[in-house]
């Protein structure tokens, strides 16, 4: 790796800096806007030390739902989504891992097809099967398409961590007797950690973030995720947008993300990048 | 007896992706709107006839092709110079690895309306800029042109660190032997980026070719709540005009015919891009 660090550095620092503007300059512009006072949003002329306030998190915490009901809800459907997801993924991955080879790749063959689909042109069956089976406006009934549509990501990664596991080790156990629940419990499963915390976290966000289904699916605005909230927002009016406020909400929902992607980084790209290569 | 613990997450898997084109595909020979008091009336290929004679379906798949292109070619060029960027080894390089990733995780929405207020004209930082250069208003939201632009980049802005990390994890399998023996030989920085480097990215750039391309042409979220499908329906995707026919005109029929439409011409696009390719030779690089 020598030549790669012999990089003229000045050069790298100036790229490096590039890169993280690139990254955060809307986010960052977002959280200046949000302590701007309304009149300093269109007047520049006001002068600096005039120009701070807190009002528009005071309003958007005092609001009716209050703004913090929002992220309740979103952590909510993403909690129930993660472990309803990995409660059918993994013993599901575990019998595909089993399979004939044959069988493996037609499966996997279906399971990248449904990965690669825009699912945004499901939401019209889907809302008749909420309707029809009254499951519109329940955060938890939300989880169901979720998890399926996690699901293809979610066997992909685990069916190739129990395929990287040794064979002998499954029968080592059956033949110590015990049980396939209690080998998938204490011998499987510590050992696909890895997999199943990346498959964890990708399923979380993919859920946190998922607007069309939650669009369709619930009306009561104290029900409403994250997203569907944020794009009500938007769609109130285009020329009396107290844009302070909704910086403001940008800056509180971007919160909760940004300490999940510091905190597992390494879980999220090393899901990202097995789901789509293993794949 | 064990093969039964795959079922329930398959059976999840066959009713929320299977049964809706099932669905669509019988209700896009019904009238199924207001006009039948949303009761399903066959109407043999009316619907189908309808939507190879609508204007506004082929413009918008047009917008969607050209929207899904262009972005992601933009998302592969920056990707790359980023993936090559951050497999350097540097300090701190982890922490920039996270942050660059930003812009993935955040809901799509939510940025959709940090944007408006970024491309807003009057007051948005851009516009205050491009006023005191002289360039007067640019109306980033409100023409065509400029408001596709916008569209194109929040795009860009959001999904290049997929393709960075996948292009990343590729970078990483090269060794570092090849550059070495590269540059014995007399090949120059950019030489060994054309004749080593891409050639065995190949797999992963069209790897993640295949993934951004289906999801661009899916695109809802974003034009949904930054542009509405405006200005004059110019940003509009299929996605958008299928949920605008079931949720808006309540026309649940057509609605059915133009995602089922939506999907075969996807479908389509992925052969004929996968042709192109064997064409070239591209996939045989495929094989790893």
């Amino acid at each position: 790796m020598s030549s790669k660090r012999s990089w003229v550095s000045s050069r790298h620092a100036v790229l490096v800096t590039l890169l993280l503007i690139w990254s955060l300059a809307p986010m960052i512009w977002q959280l200046i806007s949000s302590f701007t006072s309304s009149e300093a949003l269109v007047n520049g002329a006001i002068p600096f030390q005039n120009r701070w306030t807190l009002i528009h998190y005071r309003e958007l915490l005092s609001s009716d739902p209050p703004f913090w009901r929002y992220l309740l809800n979103s952590t909510v459907v993403a909690g129930a989504s993660t472990v309803l997801t990995l409660v059918l993924a993994v013993p599901a991955a575990y019998v595909l891992a089993q399979l004939p080879r044959r069988w493996r790749r037609g499966i996997r063959s279906g399971v990248m097809a449904a990965a690669l689909f825009p699912y945004v042109l499901l939401f019209l069956a889907l809302l008749e099967l909420a309707r029809n089976f009254h499951l519109g406006n329940s955060l938890f009934a939300l989880a169901l398409p979720y998890s399926a549509l996690a699901m293809p990501l979610a066997l992909l990664l685990l069916t190739a961590a129990f395929e990287g596991l040794p064979k002998d080790l499954d029968d080592a156990a059956r033949l110590e007797g015990l049980t396939l629940r209690q080998r998938l419990r204490w011998v499987m499963l510590p050992l696909i950690a890895p997999a199943s915390a990346s498959t964890a976290i990708l399923v979380f966000l993919f859920a946190w973030n998922e607007y069309p289904i939650a669009l369709t699916w619930l009306s009561r605005s104290d029900l409403l995720t994250l997203p569907v909230a944020m794009a009500r927002i938007a769609g109130s009016s285009i020329y009396s947008i107290p844009y302070g406020a909704y910086a403001a909400a940008t800056v509180l929902g971007a919160i909760p993300l940004l300490l999940l992607v510091l905190l597992f980084q390494r879980q999220i790209v090393s899901g990202l990048t097995n789901g789509a290569i293993k794949g | 007896m064990t093969v039964l613990l795959a079922l329930p997450a398959l059976l999840l898997m066959a009713v929320v992706f299977g049964w809706p084109m099932l669905r669509y595909a019988w209700l896009s020979f019904h009238a199924d709107s207001v006009l039948t008091g949303l009761v399903p009336i066959p109407n043999g290929g009316a619907n189908w006839l309808r939507l190879l004679t609508d204007s506004r379906f082929w413009l918008d798949a047009g917008q969607t092709t050209r929207f899904a292109i262009v972005s992601v070619g933009l998302e592969l060029i920056l990707a790359l110079a980023i993936a090559l960027l951050l497999d350097q080894r540097w300090r701190g390089r982890s922490a920039v690895r996270a942050l660059s990733l930003l812009p993935w995780a955040l809901p799509t929405t939510m940025m959709a309306l940090g944007w408006r207020w970024i491309f807003n004209t009057p007051y948005g930082p851009i516009e205050q800029v491009a006023e005191a250069a002289g360039f007067g208003p640019l109306n980033l939201l409100s023409t065509p042109a400029m408001t596709w632009i916008v569209t194109v980049l929040a795009d860009v802005w959001k999904t290049t660190p997929f393709i960075t990390l996948i292009l990343l994890a590729g970078l990483q399998t090269i060794p570092e032997d090849l550059y070495a023996a590269f540059r014995l030989e007399g090949g120059s920085a950019f030489q060994a980026l054309r004749r080593v480097t891409i050639p065995l990215l190949m797999p992963y750039i069209l790897l993640s070719l295949l993934f951004r391309m289906a999801q661009a042409f899916g695109v809802f979220d974003l034009i949904q709540v930054l542009t509405g499908g405006g200005p004059a329906g110019s940003t509009e995707s299929l996605a958008l005009y299928a949920y605008l026919n079931g949720m808006r005109f309540l026309d649940f029929g057509y609605s059915a015919t133009v995602m089922v439409g939506g999907f075969l011409l996807l479908t389509a696009l992925i052969l004929l891009g996968a042709l192109l390719l064997r064409m070239t030779g591209a996939l045989r690089a495929m094989q790893p």
